[in-house]
């Protein structure tokens, strides 16, 4: 689960951002820069090096050369980008089915103690099984089309986002909901007004765990039960023994991953700060 | 990142101690890889199996310092490949699909003998009307690609007259195709005899047999040893194909029959499911290691399967691969031309 978060914080230890000029705000931004970029190239100096000296076998690990060839192959060609496209639309399907209807199973077991005794356990015991040992199960009910792979990237979207989602509605500050009891506000605006501006913290990190989820399930289900999508790519490229080929999807996926939850990063703290703002 | 680099330092490590001394003594160990099944500790079940439980390569080298290391792999030929591109192995045993692969892609393996057949069988649903390869126009086929049972579907078709444009074939593994057809998701499988339990349960019905269409329909693949290790100890390697053969013999001889299905069945596949699996073929002819004109005639269909199927991206020269002299060697010190006598392209036995 945690291999798929790199903790990189992209600020430097300092000053507050808050009113910086320009200039070491720039400056700021190289550094971080530089910081974020030093372990991947040093990464693909020591890959270069250990290919130019063959200390490692040519097919297990090309020279970056060749592994550059190889994307730029499987993009003029179209193959990665219709992969991308076909992986992506998994992920987006499962995350929206996974993290919506987790989203209300988790408001449903934080808000209800009755409903947490009678779920929670359950749920807590199905969460930690892993997405492999559900496949046969799956392929068994739903087949091995399409609906086998949403599922699961929805099941894998569905426990951090319930989890986060059941710990937000259970930690909304006390006076709060005093106040509103006394005031005798309806329920809706309640809903809207009070219960979710306080979890959206909570919220925030359900969306970056689910999505970063559904990322690592890709690959498994991919993998196991597809012939299309960056997963099968990778499969099939070890497979035919063309290792260029399991890279390309490595660095793919890792970017792509890297970058979306940079995106999700930011919206999280910036929702932080809002919720901070209110309270 | 500091896991990673350290594990590129293993490699490297690796890669550097397993080059093997230039010295005419006998090495201190020859490690051989095969494909394996099985739960915890995977075993083998083919020949190479065979000759690691009866010790008939151990034998050779009884006396000498040498030490064997046989080793199971259940991620099948692309581990192999990988272990031996790595220098992890010396010999290997594996389907003819993965090893063309592994040398199209610059493998510097070399063919000291072929490993025989094995038997595909093809299931199909009961509820679908599928009674011969014909039939499965127009169906969902499951198989694991790029692997023989693979070739094995696509020479079937051919033989029915039929391509595979005229079936949807999905690519699943083992596993997931018993899943894949108790569930009805696909019309048929191929594969090992991994699928006989299925007809016991009532799941499938086995339409297909490969061997019952004659040696030609079974599937394939060879023993190999890397070209480095051969040049380095060309007596060992002798003395590790001399095993093999003996271990074939052995094999070959009918009251041994059941002793090895026990042996196989230390994979996990039942010894009444071996048993049917075998049930009416010779095992002398079935795993005949000579590389005569039947075996080049197999590994010729294996190569243009390969290309047709753009799994490999440069032809494979067969005469340059293949090195008969360990095998017919061991055959001739053994005196066994007669046993297993010289077959045509068609496996039928030359007069």
């Amino acid at each position: 689960m945690s291999t798929f978060e790199v903790d990189l914080h992209l600020s430097l230890p300092g000053k507050a951002s808050n009113g910086q000029s320009a200039a070491p705000r720039a400056r700021r931004l190289v550094a971080t820069a530089v910081v974020v970029a030093l372990a991947p190239l040093l990464l693909l100096l020591f890959w270069w090096l250990s290919a130019a000296r063959g200390w490692v076998s040519p097919q297990v690990l090309p020279q970056p050369a060749w592994v550059w060839q190889t994307f730029v192959d499987l993009v003029v060609s179209g193959d990665i980008i219709a992969a991308a496209a076909i992986s992506f639309r998994r992920i987006a399907e499962g995350f929206l089915l996974g993290a919506t209807s987790g989203f209300l199973f988790g408001l449903l077991i934080g808000t209800s103690r009755s409903a947490d005794a009678y779920l929670g356990p359950t749920f807590r015991a199905l969460a930690a099984i892993p997405s492999l040992g559900w496949l046969p199960i799956l392929i068994l009910i739903l087949g091995i089309e399409e609906t086998l792979k949403i599922v699961i990237l929805a099941k894998a979207c569905f426990v951090p986002m319930a989890i986060s989602t059941a710990d937000g509605a259970r930690n909304i500050p006390a006076k709060l909901s005093d106040v509103a009891d006394v005031l005798g506000i309806r329920r809706s605006t309640r809903f809207f007004r009070l219960t979710i501006p306080a979890m959206a913290p909570f919220l925030a990190s359900g969306i970056r765990l689910s999505l970063s989820q559904a990322f690592v399930s890709l690959i498994v289900v991919e993998m196991l039960a597809g012939s299309d999508g960056l997963g099968y790519l990778m499969v099939w490229g070890r497979t035919l023994f063309q290792l260029d080929i399991v890279i390309v999807g490595m660095i793919v996926v890792g970017t792509v991953g890297f970058l979306l939850d940079l995106l999700l990063r930011r919206m999280e703290k910036a929702i932080v700060r809002g919720a901070s703002a209110h309270g | 990142m500091r896991h990673l680099i350290s594990s590129f330092l293993l490699a490297a490590a690796l890669a550097l101690s397993s080059a093997p001394l230039r010295a005419e003594d006998a090495p201190a160990t020859i490690r051989l890889g095969d494909v394996g099944f099985g739960f915890g500790t995977p075993f083998g079940v083919g020949l190479q199996a065979i000759a690691d439980a009866k010790g008939f390569i151990a034998d050779e080298f009884k006396g000498s310092p040498t030490k064997l290391e046989f080793t199971y792999f259940t991620g099948t030929g692309p581990a192999i490949n990988e272990a031996l591109s790595n220098g992890q192995l010396d010999f290997a045993s594996y389907g003819a699909v993965p090893n063309i692969i592994g040398k199209a892609n610059g493998l510097d393996t070399v063919i000291v003998a072929s490993y025989g057949g094995t038997t595909i069988f093809g299931a199909a649903r009961p509820d679908v009307e599928i009674r011969s390869i014909a039939d499965l126009k127009g169906k969902k086929v499951a198989i694991q690609k790029a692997t023989i049972i693979h070739w094995g579907l696509i020479s079937a078709l051919k033989g029915a007259g039929l391509s595979e444009k005229d079936i949807t074939i999905v690519d699943l593994k083992n596993a997931d195709q018993l899943a894949a057809i108790a569930a009805k998701s696909v019309d048929a499988v191929f594969g090992a005899d991994f699928l006989l339990p299925l007809e016991d349960k009532g799941l499938a019905r086995i339409f297909y047999k490969s061997s019952d269409t004659g040696a030609t329909g079974d599937g394939f693949g060879a023993f190999l040893v890397t070209d480095k290790f051969r040049k380095s100890y060309p007596e060992a390697t002798q003395k590790v194909v001399n095993g093999f053969v003996k271990a074939a013999q052995w094999l070959g001889d009918e009251k041994n029959r059941e002793e090895a299905f026990q042996i196989w069945s230390r994979a996990g596949t039942p010894v009444d499911v071996i048993r049917k699996s075998n049930a009416g073929s010779s095992l002398r002819d079935k795993y005949n290691p000579r590389l005569d004109a039947f075996f080049v005639a197999r590994y010729k269909s294996g190569i243009a399967f390969n290309l047709e199927q753009k799994l490999i991206r440069r032809d494979v020269d067969l005469d340059a691969w293949v090195d008969r002299s360990y095998v017919d060697k061991a055959v001739a010190s053994q005196k066994l031309e007669a046993y297993w006598p010289d077959r045509g392209t068609t496996g039928s036995v030359k007069n």
